[in-house]
């Protein structure tokens, strides 16, 4: 028989001369290979043109895109189903399980994985009969439409738990998390994992074995009749996983409930009306607010990681940050070191101090060889790094380095000395950072004879975990050093936002209003606890009086005076902490702050409302209370940040609102789940934030509409402008 | 009722001749009793008792066979035969190690009784032996995720199937409290009174100080149990929503247990007293996200055996039903409608301690002492098993 083969916009489909068929994937336009309405409709041709002739042997799907199978749905297509109706949603669930219905009822498949293999990409590899992923590193496998608010559409509640079991079905589907080729395979979610030379001729073997041994067969009838399974083992599951999302999500997020909901109706029925509740709870998903603030979530992460950091203008690839050196081994230098570890960087460590080496390197190395499945440190991955941490207690060490991240004590005039010293020591196209929170750079700028090559790097801490830097430019910075710095936090595995230079740069200050108004409320008499428990309903990771004690109050104080001196109209220092501070209550480290606290972990804080000493204080700088509601205090808390957050708008402190709800996200826990602090507002609607600041305006200036919020009321606009 | 089957013959009719334990320690690093010594030194002082005290010819022992969870370690490389060395045993005297998990030597007792029925071997070491400090129970064990596709990860905590078993059968935080306490009462008592004093080697472990000690009483009884203590604790599996605490779950333990079990014809040649008859054992497996279960269902499935015919639940004196959780021993008493006067009178695992692998040889040592005291006839033995397993035996104390 003679080979015959056909060219496609993103596939070419084979039929091989010994009887089989070949589809091999590539599409255009994108880096990893993505199911678009394009792909959809060449792979309904290629089953076309192979269906057209004898029936073949077998059918072999793989991808010739390096490193990617398929990395899930096009995004262009979620992007819409916001604009859809309920029925078109699940018309368009349809059209793709009918195809794949069309791919599973055909000749013997198998799908050879080598690389990315998520959502829609693992729905089009279980409609195969079998699955030869390789144990390349770039290889995952997993569902992640959890994290967009949404469940598997194209079959995959479906196939997934006939093929691996319920509940291991349900952990994937509903965590969300990948899996490398091992672990699918262990799971059985692959029949087989091979090193990727081995895959394609593997697969061939493996169909023939399973066509032989009846696998095929025995496989086909499996996942089209309802899954067997004991009662009191699904009655279990049911609570027990229900039980385990509540205290994962608290309840916010309906797409982990609901793929467990429909994996356990799905599996009770035949394959045809398991796929028919699947549609049907995907539209439903597909429709919730929760799921287009995911999404939003999504393509501003997206956004940023495209987001060259400076205007178009700037040409060419920023340069690559090949030798940079840390100075200052405190705990921020410490994690900021650990961090090039960890990403393979050789990185320098300069502090003067010598015994901040020494007490030091044993845990920046344990953090950057962290193993995080088996929850402990690689001392072989440790060993390797300590090879690539250079230490040193002079400057001079810095002559060989491109970027040099200063991170000393938060003191200006000690900043600006060392700034001034390390300049000294390092070629002059060197990129100079400071790590700082509170320092204003322009400030710290003056130090330098060249302030066009300094710019800030805020990282937060601890360092290993926040995802976030603000990228801080000053006037004189120029545009190659900002695109130099972010392409390499970038590469730190960090998402960084860029900020002009403004006292609390852009996270502390939307934080401040926060904060401050807490506080402005514990004065009032209403009770912290209320306080914190209002802003964790409202989605936070912990309250502001928590927050402050876990600051440390001290440090917030410091903070405080900053922001105060710059935004003194609208946010006066309170009273309160200081009288804390005095008192020795300085939050968790000291035992005591709002609260007091027993031990470290997170059930440190001990239940007592009785502190007659925060009682004393409160009393003393004691303001008239005022009629409070659950909504008036959740208003008061997060109304001041979206103001100030427009301000920020306002002074072009960012570049795009989106960097500002991408912040807040990823440095205060901001609830995803809303979208971001400017997405909540357009949740509530201009008008209606302008209605409820009404009755607080006797607050003062900090709760009065500034002048872009009515503008944006007036002009029927929103907050968010994408 | 007696059971007096017409015939039945000696030489495969299995007996204990002699049981007894080391008392339970806490597997805890600093206060556990047993923290440095081995589990397979436990095991040997259990070992070398029970054939003291039977009286039993160590020539003629053939076999060793020791129930143990983990199997690795101080318990590795086949503790049994390790243990028979040991203990001096002659080196003909073979030995296995068996694992049922919570159910080993239960299981070491009814295949030792299978033996002897079946005329395969005669005279047997049996018992069990966990050291939970020093063998974690999670520890270096991986399920093969295949499992879970029969069940799911939540069964492989056996706290979430208590809380499971609580919540489906509406058994409130109040009645597992009420339960545990009345388990460390009667255990107390048991203790102050002396009751356990014939079933308990002394062994050496080492008190709070690190000073020698030694331990003749069980660590974990609490004799100042309260209710009060018991509300003020957090759910130690499901936080917020549990209703299982510490205080109703078993507490991990380090202890072994250990008997003699041969034919009563061989007893009678050797001229030995046995203590009671084996009379019928019954293994079954349930869902695993039931696994507290098991007990009803190998129950059930003894009093089918063609041995109890004729016998029914009513008629058995005395209950010795493994207490894993306050929760899973309560549903078991309710769904068997047993007799909470006739269950566990000395206090359960609860109060005692719940040394896995030893748990199945100390529970029978306790129920043929207190037949024996109560001049009761029958006694039962089960227990529930992780993974979804029941085990039950039915013994008839020989007078």
């Amino acid at each position: 028989m003679p080979a015959t083969a056909r060219e496609l916009a993103t596939l070419s489909v084979e039929r091989t001369a010994d009887g089989w068929g070949q589809i091999a994937f590539v599409v255009p336009g994108h880096r990893q290979n993505v199911l678009s309405a394009q792909v959809v409709g060449d792979l309904a041709a290629a089953l076309d043109f192979l269906g057209d002739g004898p029936a073949l042997n077998g059918l072999l799907l793989r991808s010739d895109r390096q490193g990617s199978f398929f990395a899930g749905a096009d995004l262009a297509g979620l992007e819409t189903l916001g604009q859809r109706s309920l029925e078109e949603i699940e018309g368009l669930c349809d059209a793709g399980k009918t195809l794949l219905a069309r791919l599973s009822a055909g000749p013997p498949s198998v799908a050879v994985i080598d690389g990315t293999c998520l959502g829609g990409g693992l729905e089009l590899a279980l409609a195969c009969d079998l699955r030869v992923a390789t144990t390349a590193a770039h290889t995952s496998l997993g569902m992640p439409e959890v994290k967009l608010g949404l469940l598997p559409g194209w079959g995959g509640t479906v196939r997934l738990p006939r093929l691996i079991g319920l509940g291991p079905a349900v952990e994937l589907a509903a965590s969300g998390e990948p899996l490398d080729g091992r672990t699918a395979e262990r799971l059985g979610l692959v029949d087989a994992c091979v090193c990727p030379d081995e895959a394609g001729s593997s697969a061939r073997r493996l169909v023939e074995f399973a066509v032989a041994s009846d696998l095929v067969a025995l496989r086909r009838r499996q996942l089209a009749a309802a899954l067997p399974g004991d009662p009191t083992e699904r009655e279990f599951l049911a609570a027990t996983a229900a039980a385990v999302m509540l205290g994962r999500t608290g309840g916010r997020y309906p797409a982990p409930p609901a793929i467990l909901e429909t994996m356990l109706a799905g599996s009770a029925v035949d394959a045809a009306e398991a796929a028919t509740i699947e549609s049907a709870a995907f539209a439903k998903l597909a429709m919730t607010p929760v799921a287009a603030s995911l999404l939003r979530v999504f393509r501003i992460g997206e956004r940023n990681r495209h987001d060259p950091g400076v205007g178009e203008a700037v040409a060419g690839e920023p340069r690559a940050i090949v030798a940079p050196a840390i100075v200052g081994g405190g705990i921020m230098g410490a994690g900021i070191a650990a961090s090039h570890l960890r990403r393979g960087f050789s990185v320098g460590l300069v502090d003067t101090n010598g015994k901040v080496i020494v007490d030091n390197v044993p845990s920046i190395l344990e953090e950057a060889a962290w193993d995080r499945v088996a929850k402990r440190s690689d001392p072989a991955a440790a060993l390797a790094m300590a090879g690539r941490l250079q230490t040193a207690t002079s400057l001079a060490a810095l002559a060989g380095s491109d970027l040099v991240i200063e991170s000393v004590l938060e003191r200006t005039d000690l900043k600006q000395q060392v700034l001034a010293d390390i300049e000294r020591a390092v070629a002059p196209e060197t990129i100079i950072a400071t790590n700082t929170s509170t320092n204003p750079i322009t400030r710290l700028a003056e130090a330098l004879a060249d302030p066009s090559r300094f710019c800030g790097m805020h990282f937060f801490n601890p360092v290993r975990r926040m995802v976030l830097v603000e990228v801080i430019r000053g006037p004189a910075t120029s545009d190659a050093t900002v695109a130099a710095v972010v392409a390499h936090a970038k590469r730190l595995g960090k998402c960084p936002v860029v900020v002009r230079d403004s006292p609390g740069f852009l996270v502390n200050r939307v934080l401040m209003p926060y904060l401050h108004e807490a506080v402005e409320m514990v004065r009032e008499g209403i009770e912290p606890a209320r306080i914190d428990r209002l802003s964790r309903s409202f989605g936070m990771p912990m309250g502001p009086i928590e927050l402050y004690d876990m600051i440390g109050l001290d440090t917030a104080f410091y903070a405080g005076l900053v922001l105060s001196a710059a935004y003194g109209d609208r946010i006066e220092a309170s009273p309160l902490i200081p009288a804390l501070v005095k008192a020795g209550r300085l939050g968790r480290k000291t035992g005591s702050g709002f609260y007091r606290y027993q031990g470290t972990g997170p059930q440190a804080r001990v239940a007592a409302t009785d502190d007659e000493e925060v009682a004393r204080l409160v009393a003393r700088y004691e303001l008239p209370p005022r009629e409070t509601s659950d909504r008036e205090i959740t208003d008061r808390l997060f109304l001041p940040m979206l103001l100030e957050a427009l301000l920020v708008l306002d002074e072009g402190i960012v570049r795009d609102g989106r960097d500002i709800d991408l912040a807040v996200i990823h440095a205060l826990g901001f609830p995803p789940f809303r979208g971001g602090l400017l997405a909540w507002g357009d949740s509530l609607g201009v008008a209606e934030v302008v209605r409820r600041l009404e009755p607080l305006a006797d607050l003062g200036l900090r709760m009065q509409p500034p002048e872009r919020l009515l503008a944006l009321a007036r002009a029927g606009g929103r907050f968010t402008a994408e | 009722m007696p059971i007096k089957p017409p015939h039945r013959d000696p030489a495969a009719t299995p007996v204990i001749v002699a049981a007894c334990r080391t008392a339970i320690g806490r597997a805890h690093p600093e206060k556990g009793v047993f923290r440095q010594v081995r589990g397979d030194e436990l095991a040997t002082a259990a070992v070398r008792a029970a054939v003291a005290r039977s009286g039993v010819d160590p020539e003629s022992i053939e076999d060793v066979v020791l129930g143990a969870t983990q199997q690795r370690g101080e318990l590795g490389g086949n503790v049994a035969r390790c243990v028979g060395l040991m203990a001096g045993l002659p080196l003909a005297t073979a030995g296995t190690t068996v694992n049922r998990l919570c159910g080993s030597s239960l299981q070491a007792i009814a295949q030792a009784a299978h033996a002897v029925a079946a005329g395969g071997a005669d005279v047997h070491v049996v018992g069990g032996v966990e050291h939970m400090q020093h063998l974690p129970m999670e520890a270096a064990i991986d399920i093969h995720p295949r499992v879970l596709a029969r069940t799911s990860r939540g069964m492989l905590s056996m706290g979430l199937t208590a809380e499971h078993l609580a919540a489906t059968y509406g058994i409130s935080r109040r009645d597992q409290e009420v339960y545990a306490l009345e388990s460390h009462r009667r255990a107390a008592a048991a203790t102050a009174s002396g009751l356990f004093e014939d079933e308990i080697v002394p062994v050496l472990g080492h008190d709070a100080a690190g000073g020698i000690l030694e331990v003749s009483h069980d660590q974990s009884i609490r004799a100042d149990a309260s209710l009060e203590a018991m509300a003020a604790l957090e759910p130690a599996f499901l936080p917020k929503f549990g209703s299982v605490t510490a205080a109703t779950s078993a507490p991990l333990s380090d202890g072994a247990a250990a008997a003699v079990v041969m034919s009563q014809a061989e007893a009678a040649r050797q001229g030995l007293e046995p203590l009671a008859r084996i009379v019928a054992t019954a293994v079954v497996g349930v869902p695993p996200a039931a696994m507290g279960t098991g007990p009803i269902v190998a129950v059930r499935k003894l009093l089918t055996r063609p041995a109890l015919a004729g016998i029914s639940l009513s008629d058995i004196d005395l209950v010795e039903l493994n207490e894993a959780f306050a929760s899973q021993a309560i549903h078991c008493i309710r769904a068997l409608e047993l007799d909470p006067a006739r269950v566990n009178l000395r206090g359960g695992s609860l109060a005692l301690g719940h040394p896995l692998g030893a748990s199945g040889a100390r529970i029978t040592t306790t129920l043929l002492h207190t037949l024996r005291d109560s001049g009761g006839r029958l006694g039962l033995a089960t227990m529930c098993i992780g993974l979804g397993q029941g085990i039950a035996l039915l013994f008839e104390r020989l007078e």
